[in-house]
């Protein structure tokens, strides 16, 4: 009986002292110094800056690596100097001539050079992968890059682009994630199989950024530390630590008690919660895409301008704006985003059954039609999808709705009616309107299976496409903003067969006592900006 | 005597090895069977790995490259047999979400799901048999009705609810618990010792201040998951103590004088540990799955969120390897439950 006795007490007295300790664990605030972002890592695909495509990998590249132009978050479509000192334009418009810093090195203590530049710019073209579009687009190829691209000496780097192009277009693109400066001396000697320290850069860093990567556990957390020896002194956040949590419940308790300065995609009920509480600001940042409708132009019903005109008379406009959307987009019925150059405020369709009716009718469909409808099923998507089908069967069109992942078969022109998200990165209407509003051959074999227009087999009216062309090339900044208004208003005016109705944006909620965490259109969000207070 | 004991001896030892083999057979043919379902479920799967690789955008050109990258224009079974080949080798080919060799995550979930499962194990064995014979000696006691109700909530509630409600309470309202992961984060990277598990590598290491932090942050999750199975364990424990207690020689121990004690623990006790044995491998091995659930609300960075996200977004070497793992613990489970019985009862000697 007297062991059991003991042994009872001293469980007894484990337990207490257990949950002692357990209690005063419990409660710590993130300290001054360090800053915790919570995200949801599941779809960041490595960190080689020349291979990754992706919203969250690109934040951390943006503080790792850094670009030769840096665009600034509150104005972002005034080049800055970056890595490059100065530039200067030929006459001709087509060579740039950027004069590299001095005195900046790599996490690694190698000094950055023009070298340097040359190598990584071909890097991304050569290695051809998601982001090498960037450089592509301009007529850069695996081929050219080694004459066009080249340091002309050790502080100097020339980018020669095959044809003019509006400058802006090249500052942009060297301000992109994409087009970060690798450490090449110590790249050298990561190489395998001719992969350019590609295998190495997926879990590690080469950069010369404010951060340096100190651990990466995919799906679980990545910690960066201030890199004591940046070229504009070394940061205020002394560290700082990305935690994977998907669940936008657990990202606002944990925000809320404290545990976390920032979160990241939450769900618009726990976003109006935490707009209520009043210790947490929330940020929306406009990104360049939309939320559009694609309507297959293959269908004989979908290609009567009737019918497409139709379909923009169904989208619930003022209703999601007030709800669903209230934090995902702002309504944009026009195809240039707001704050860029040829943006204009006219959204004149409303939710009107009535007029769509009259457009059937009228086209010859009184008794409306059915048709297969793929949507993104996630937040907001699957919501305005289910709106529109609501709306749609009151005007007598059976949208039969599958939720899933259909972009296969968007980019193979499979499709009815189809509807998501796009998001482009460059500071310019070029971006959205290579996609939107060009379609050089329509026909199946061209497989432009990156552009919008062709997925939904749409052929751009003529003199839209020539205009877009015209305005990527025109050097003259006035006659390029006149150029972009009269594309706006022709694109509104033409009967898409893509739709938008809301611009994008990405929302933020962050303690109020941190500041300088600015959320950036093009992804560059940076954390050497961060103080606490 | 002394031959007949040694051919006996000799005998037995054949036995053993004859089923060995017959076991090694069965293993070979259930993971490969396993390999041939998660493969074809795989390629069926509604995604297409190479968009969720290059994103939305990308062009044709692109898209083609990283096709072929992937090995996706070859046939189907060709695909498989090459994995098949890999997997033979011990490589379990490449994750192109965590971009590492899938052998090295799964070298870093399991321990955390190991350590999360194992305790987990040792709350609902260590609480639920007992409470399972104490309720059927005690048939409607108090608490026999104490037992049932635990039973009842714990087999009808789901541990993701009972997760996020406890998250809730216990962490948004009271703070009395860390809100998810292993360990404080700025306790990371202080210990990596031999054993991957944060409780021992800290002890190894003396580092307890480590030791508190997963301590503290791995006891919600294991008492929720313990939870799970305890309400099982003491159920089935319950319905085996009953059908011994009625048995006749219960009956007779009872008649000649035995202490109470001793006809419980002594006598239907034994009897009941192979059952009790085989459910709680059974229960060890459906708490590997429940994980799967608990690491998504506890932010646990083990096998199941390995597994889940992997799937989510098409990454099928992880789910091949992790479905193949999975399959592995659970036969060697079994395996040595196997082992454990011959010591228990004589009988399967």
């Amino acid at each position: 009986m007297k062991r059991r006795e003991l042994l009872k007490s001293a469980l007894l007295s484990g337990v207490v002292i257990a949950a002692a300790g357990h209690l005063s664990l419990a409660n710590a605030a993130t300290p001054d110094d360090q800053l915790v972002i919570a995200m949801n890592m599941s779809s960041m695909r490595g960190l080689d800056p020349h291979d990754l495509n992706q919203f969250e990998s690109a934040e951390i590249a943006a503080n790792l690596y850094e670009r030769l132009v840096v665009l600034p978050a509150d104005n972002i479509s005034e080049p800055q100097p970056g890595l490059a000192e100065s530039w200067t334009i030929s006459e001709d418009g087509k060579a740039f001539t950027f004069k590299i810093r001095s005195g900046v090195t790599f996490h690694s203590g190698n000094p950055l050079t023009a070298a340097d530049v040359e190598w990584s710019l071909r890097r991304l073209v050569k290695r051809g992968l998601a982001p090498s579009v960037d450089l592509r687009q301009w007529g850069f190829t695996a081929e050219n890059v080694d004459t066009l691209i080249r340091a002309a000496d050790d502080s100097t780097v020339v980018v020669e682009t095959p044809e003019v192009w509006n400058p802006s277009l090249i500052l942009y693109t060297l301000a992109s994630f994409s087009t970060s400066i690798l450490d090449s001396a110590l790249l050298a000697g990561e190489e395998r199989n001719g992969d350019m320290g590609g295998e190495y850069l997926q879990t590690r860093d080469a950069g010369s950024g404010p951060y340096t990567l100190r651990t990466w556990r995919s799906n679980d957390i990545l910690i960066a530390e201030a890199y004591e020896d940046y070229w504009q002194g070394a940061p205020a956040m002394r560290r700082v630590i990305l935690r994977h949590m998907p669940e936008s419940a657990s990202q606002r308790l944990q925000l809320e008690a404290g545990d976390i300065d920032i979160a990241t995609r939450l769900s618009s009920t726990d976003l109006a919660q935490l707009a209520q509480g009043g210790q947490v600001t929330i940020q929306q940042t406009p990104g360049y895409g939309f939320y559009y409708l694609a309507l297959n132009q293959k269908n004989e019903i979908l290609a009567n301008p009737k019918v497409r005109e139709a379909f923009r008379y169904l989208v619930d406009y003022e209703g999601l704006a007030q709800g669903v959307m209230r934090y995902y987009g702002t309504m944009q019925q026009t195809i240039i985003p707001a704050g860029l150059i040829g943006a204009i405020e006219d959204n004149p369709y409303t939710l009107d059954i009535e007029r769509a009716k009259e457009l059937l009718t009228e086209a010859g469909y009184p008794d409306g039609f059915s048709m297969v409808y793929f949507a993104n099923p996630n937040t907001p998507e699957g919501d305005l999808a289910q709106s529109l089908q609501a709306n749609a069967a009151e005007a007598g069109i059976t949208l039969n709705l599958q939720l899933g992942d259909h972009l296969g078969s968007f980019r193979a022109r499979d499709f009815e009616v189809f509807s998501a998200r796009s998001g482009d990165r460059l500071p310019d209407p070029h971006a959205v309107l290579q996609s939107y509003a060009t379609n050089a051959d329509n026909s199946d074999e061209a497989n432009l299976t990156g552009i919008n227009a062709w997925r939904t087999a749409w052929d751009v009216p003529a003199e839209i496409q020539e205009m877009v062309t015209a305005a990527a090339h025109e050097t003259d900044q006035e006659r390029r903003a006149k150029l972009y208004t009269q594309i706006n208003e022709a694109y509104l005016a033409s009967s898409p067969a893509l739709i938008t109705s809301f611009q994008r944006s990405d929302v933020k909620a962050i303690r109020a006592n941190v500041q300088g965490y600015v959320g950036h259109s093009t992804w560059l969000t940076r954390w050497d900006t961060v103080t606490k207070q | 005597m002394q031959s007949v004991s040694t051919e006996n001896r000799l005998a037995g030892l054949t036995r053993a090895l004859r089923k060995l083999a017959t076991s090694l057979v069965v293993i070979a043919t259930t993971l490969f069977g396993l390999l041939v379902i998660t493969f074809v479920v795989g390629r069926m799967v509604p995604t297409d790995p190479v968009i969720s690789l290059i994103g939305p955008e990308a062009d044709q050109q692109t898209y083609e490259r990283v096709y072929r990258m992937l090995g996706l224009d070859q046939p189907l079974y060709v695909q498989f047999f090459t994995y098949l080949r890999d997997v033979l080798s011990l490589n379990l080919g490449q994750s192109f979400i965590t971009k590492n060799a899938v052998t090295t995550d799964l070298a870093r979930v399991i321990p955390a799901t190991l350590e999360l499962s194992t305790l987990a194990i040792l709350i609902g064995g260590g609480l639920g048999i007992p409470l399972g014979i104490i309720a059927a000696v005690r048939k409607g006691s108090w608490i026999d009705q104490v037992a049932r109700v635990v039973g009842l909530v714990g087999y009808s509630m789901p541990i993701f609810w009972l997760g996020t409600l406890v998250i809730l309470v216990f962490y948004a309202w009271l703070q009395w618990i860390p809100g998810g992961g292993r360990i404080d984060i700025y306790n990371e990277g202080i210990v990596s010792g031999p054993t991957q598990s944060l409780l021992i590598d800290s002890i190894i290491a003396g580092e307890w201040e480590v030791f508190w932090s997963a301590l503290h942050h791995l006891i919600t999750p294991a008492l929720i998951l313990g939870y799970a199975s305890m309400a099982y364990l003491s159920r089935m424990s319950r319905a085996f103590m009953l059908e011994q207690l009625n048995q006749e020689y219960v009956l007779t121990a009872r008649a000649k004088g035995l202490p109470g004690r001793t006809v419980v623990w002594g006598h239907a006790f034994r009897n009941i540990r192979v059952q009790l044995l085989t459910i709680v491998t059974l229960a060890y091995c459906g708490l590997l799955e429940g994980t799967v659930l608990i690491e998504t609300v506890f932010g646990w960075p083990g096998l199941g969120q390995y597994l889940t996200s992997s799937l989510l977004y098409a990454d099928m070497n992880p789910v091949l390897g992790s479905v193949l793992v999975i399959g592995l613990i659970s036969i060697i489970a079994n395996l040595l439950s196997d082992v454990v019985y011959r010591f228990v009862d004589p009988r399967t000697r």
